[in-house]
């Protein structure tokens, strides 16, 4: 039987490029596999890290965007930030993406700290004993 | 899947005619890395790949350009990624289709599909139809 194992943290920089959802998604569901979660829980990180970066690339200045996987035994946690020239956290694009990440995630949260949009969404693990 | 598809340089961005897996003549709209569109001569309009940030606007233009005045149907039997970004192309042509009264139909919506619609509370914004 797989044990739950804590892998991370694993930081990759992309361009703001959307052709390249599918590859951090790629690169998720992969770490997400090895730490142990099921296919039910890697569905829910596939979703996530493409929300995150849906928010990051539509509302981002254009600057590189770093995402962050680190799965542990209660969580797979997705870090995603890019600089921002300005930001409404309450823009109507970005609703259907939180209502989403609310679904998928045990929790997330979405801040401009200092011109950058930063980005945390934990998608739940259920530890297999 | 549309993966293994050869295509020619000269057919990007074009209209190609080709057949489908089932020897049907199709008209392929669009297509990138992630999401390839086809129309089918009884109006339906096939998506095969990934409707993410990438694929929603190949979709988005496709349908654009292929919405007549009835009801739109989408077949998204093979679609096996769906984000927001790609719900927010289906619901524009919804409200497209709201707007002349008509309505859009999804055919062969799978689970992923499913969930996003009930996770959104969208599911009424379409008809939904088995697949054929």
């Amino acid at each position: 039987m797989i044990s739950a194992t804590t892998l991370g943290p694993i930081e990759i920089r992309v361009p703001p490029e959307p052709s390249l959802s599918r590859v951090l998604r790629l690169a998720a569901s992969g770490v997400a596999s090895l730490a142990g979660f099921t296919v039910d829980e890697i569905e829910n990180i596939k979703i996530a890290v493409s929300e995150v970066l849906i928010a990051l690339v539509e509302h981002g200045s254009g600057e590189p965007i770093d995402m962050l996987f680190s799965a542990n035994d209660s969580s797979f946690d997705i870090r995603g930030r890019t600089a921002v020239e300005t930001f409404d956290i309450n823009h109507p694009d970005l609703s259907l993406c939180r209502t989403v990440l609310a679904e998928v995630c045990v929790d997330h949260r979405i801040d401009e700290v200092n011109k950058e949009v930063h980005i945390w969404a934990a998608v739940r693990h259920e530890a297999i004993a | 899947m549309f993966c293994d598809r050869v295509r020619l340089p000269e057919q990007e961005g074009g209209l190609v005619t080709q057949f489908n897996d089932k020897g049907q003549n199709v008209v392929e709209t669009g297509s990138n890395d992630s999401l390839r569109v086809e129309f089918e001569h009884d109006g339906t309009i096939v998506v095969y790949g990934d409707i993410d940030i990438a694929g929603g606007p190949v979709l988005e233009e496709a349908l654009g350009a292929h919405e007549g005045d009835g009801p739109v149907t989408i077949d998204l039997h093979n679609v096996s990624f769906i984000d927001s970004s790609g719900l927010r192309s289906l619901l524009n042509a919804s409200r497209r289709a709201a707007e002349r009264s008509s309505h859009v139909a999804l055919r062969g919506v799978g689970h992923e599909v499913t969930r996003l619609l009930e996770i959104t509370g969208t599911t009424e914004r379409f008809t939904i139809e088995p697949a054929s």
